[in-house]
């Protein structure tokens, strides 16, 4: 296949001081970045700068200290609006991760005995557990829309479940199994239509793909920080403003009030009500930074890059015996991500061989999506999650070893 | 089996390293399992074999296929190879602290916890005192006419003969550790002087003839001797003053030195000792067992008091 020049890989590379670093003599393949990013140098001096230079609170103190400190924070959340494109930063909440963004509003949303939720069959935990939780101690119903036969979206499937008791379609917008996503666009408008809310788990649409969070009108989106560049232990929880006036926090405390008396308190405006605690300045600081220099890279050049690796991986290795892909055919339609099993081999020894044999970082296992991979009856997947620094070179050692691998299993 | 072996080796390189100290405690949980005749499901035979794969796959694809292939039945093959190789570390263990060599008595073949050989070198005796070339197996006391040489506490069971020499190191190491013995234990004592340096001819003379003036003083002079410094052995006005110290009537001793019939009796003794076949000194022989070379103490105790002489 013809390889596309699409960005300066060489010198994004020197962006990221781990991968001028060595593990046991030989240079890493990180193919992990579904579950965690690298950090570009960029990053963690943001960090950095936060314990270095300027340690203490933000908002509740007026020294010089505190008032760098909240402006930082105050800019990251800026940031973080003009990446999705929000309508006002006050729209952009702090969390800890998608996990908790999700969490955030399963709780903090007034639902009652027999709404509906849907969801897709093959969520991330973060996006199923919460929900079942809420049916055990609300009573609310959550309904499973079905993907197709190639793990795609089916939005007939879907339109037949939505109906006017649906208060809420909470779906992944990316997903971490296969890489496929969901026509959001479409699905919000129809949900829309119906009068239900829409929470999009962006965890795996963030790092990849350009979002424009005013044109496609969701109410709610969750992702992490850790996924496209930023620290670990960040997250964003984006809800349109009018919505996150009526939610009631979730965790509450410091910094959620204006006031309080012995017997009540007036919450803050949002987001400041749902960010409760002393946060992560430093990986708020640090999230601030990710965001730009993702912004800086462009996703054209980032959705390309990852798609000519994919393609690459999947021709190279989609006749090889035994070998299944999860999800569709056509490398496009699963992002940077290809997903597959060996039929009899566990998918841990795989990953546990690239790691041995060329230090390549791949995912094993159910990835969080257990009940999709029960449904189906399979033990796991081996899971290759490409992102913009991954180069053709890399792409080609794992291939290779992998059809060592297969030679010998 | 392969989480047995996997087990005891990182439980050893557990000793040096934290993360083969935490692979070890997998491995001991996977091998708790397997006595408790349940399956190892916690994935660590699952994860070793993976790594040794994708080790392996890198230098050859042919034998990492074999060890896929035949992974359960190289564990057991390695398992019995540990097996094996244990009982015969153990058995060097106990020959070591038995007989002073991993190899057994006597064996002068590469010893780990004795790596110079320490405990099985010999003063050499010269080549042309020997007929023809001996080994230990050829060494015996039968035949051998021990009367007239010096001896202590002659009447009790234990029978201790020692063939060494005032100027030979491994002699002077050995000759107090075993008098230490011979006080604690009370066993016979036999000592056969033969001067494997030439440059001592005199000494067995003078020996003989200290012991023919004085028994007890005799054992004293060799005490003396034995610890002292062995250049000054070479000085015979240090020997006679010394002799003179512990009470020795000087001028007999010397007219005894110098008698014909001490040249004569004294050769017939030597002549006794070149007939044990020994090769070098010490030689030494406790109830008839021979131990050629300096042993360290314990090896001594055990030929006399068995293996847990520490214990009487």
């Amino acid at each position: 296949m013809q390889w596309v020049q699409v960005m300066d890989i060489k010198r994004i590379r020197q962006d990221f001081p781990i991968l001028q670093e060595n593990a046991g003599h030989k240079p890493i393949t990180y193919f992990d970045n579904a579950c965690q990013s690298l950090r570009p140098k960029a990053v963690i001096d943001a960090i950095n700068q936060y314990y270095l230079k300027s340690s203490a609170c933000s908002g509740r103190s007026m020294h010089q200290l505190a008032a760098e400190v909240t402006r930082s924070c105050d800019q990251a959340r800026s940031s973080i609006a003009k990446f999705l494109n929000a309508a006002r930063k006050e729209e952009i909440v702090f969390t800890r991760n998608t996990t908790e963004g999700i969490n955030l509003v399963s709780n903090s949303l007034d639902f009652q005995k027999d709404d509906v939720v849907l969801i897709s069959d093959k969520e991330h935990n973060s996006n199923l557990i919460p929900w079942q939780i809420l049916a055990k101690r609300k009573g609310i119903i959550v309904k499973i829309v079905p993907s197709q036969e190639d793990n795609t979206f089916d939005l007939q499937a879907f339109e037949k479940l939505l109906d006017k008791k649906v208060k809420l379609v909470s779906f992944g917008q990316t997903s971490n199994l296969d890489g496929v996503s969901i026509p959001a666009a479409e699905i919000i408008k129809k949900a829309h239509q119906n009068g239900s809310l829409v929470l999009l788990d962006a965890a795996q649409t963030a790092p990849h793909y350009r979002i424009n969070i005013k044109a496609l009108d969701v109410d709610f989106m969750a992702f992490s920080g850790h996924k496209m560049l930023g620290p670990s232990g960040t997250g964003v929880l984006y809800g349109k403003y009018q919505l996150l006036e009526q939610l009631e926090p979730f965790l509450v405390g410091g910094d959620t009030v204006l006031s309080s008396t012995y017997d009540s308190c007036q919450f803050l405006p949002p987001p400041e009500k749902f960010e409760a605690g002393l946060q992560d300045y430093a990986g708020i600081m640090g999230l601030g930074a990710a965001v730009n220099y993702l912004m800086g890279t462009g996703f054209e050049a980032v959705e390309k890059q990852e798609q000519l690796l994919n393609e690459y991986i999947t021709v190279e290795i989609k006749d090889m015996p035994k070998l299944k892909l999860i999800g569709p055919a056509d490398p496009k339609r699963r992002g940077g991500i290809v997903s597959f099993y060996i039929e009899g081999v566990d998918s841990h020894r795989i990953a546990l061989m690239l790691d041995q044999m060329a230090n390549i970082m791949v995912r094993s296992g159910q990835h969080c999506v257990h009940s999709w991979f029960n449904a189906h009856q399979l033990k796991g997947s081996v899971r290759v999650s490409l992102y913009f620094y991954n180069t053709q070179e890399e792409a080609m050692l794992f291939v290779n070893s992998l059809k060592k691998i297969g030679k010998v299993l | 089996m392969f989480c047995i072996i996997a087990f005891v080796i990182l439980a050893i390189l557990g000793i040096f390293s934290a993360s083969n100290r935490a692979l070890a405690k997998e491995a001991l949980d996977c091998v708790f399992r397997r006595v408790t005749l349940r399956p190892c499901n916690t994935g660590f035979d699952e994860k070793m074999k993976s790594k040794i794969l994708g080790s392996v796959i890198t230098r050859s694809e042919t034998a990492a296929r074999l060890i896929n292939k035949n992974f359960e039945l190289l564990s057991w093959i390695f398992f019995f190879l540990m097996v094996g190789s244990s009982v015969w570390a153990l058995r060097g263990v106990y020959l070591f602290y038995v007989t002073g060599s991993c190899n057994g008595l006597n064996q002068a073949a590469f010893c780990v916890f004795d790596p110079k050989g320490a405990n099985n070198q010999v003063s050499g005796l010269a080549a042309t005192c020997k007929v023809t070339p001996t080994t230990e197996k050829d060494l015996t006391l039968d035949r051998i006419n021990l009367a007239g040489f010096p001896v202590l506490n002659e009447n009790a069971s234990d029978k201790i003969v020692f063939i060494g020499c005032y100027h030979c190191d491994y002699t002077r190491k050995t000759y107090p550790m075993v008098m230490d013995l011979v006080k604690k234990t009370n066993a016979s004592f036999t000592f056969l002087h033969y001067p494997v340096k030439e440059n001592t001819d005199y000494m067995t003379k003078l020996g003989y003839c200290a012991y023919q003036q004085d028994q007890n003083k005799y054992w004293q002079m060799n005490d003396i001797f034995f610890t002292g410094d062995k250049m000054k052995l070479d000085d015979t006005a240090y020997v006679q003053k010394t002799l003179a110290s512990l009470g020795y009537d000087s001028v007999k001793i010397n007219t005894c030195i110098d008698s014909p019939q001490t040249e004569d009796t004294v050769q017939k003794l030597l002549d006794e000792v070149i007939k044990t076949k020994f090769f070098g000194t010490p030689t030494v022989f406790i109830n008839g067992k021979v131990l050629v070379g300096p042993k360290p103490y314990r090896v001594y105790a055990i030929m006399l008091d068995g293996l847990f002489y520490w214990l009487k």
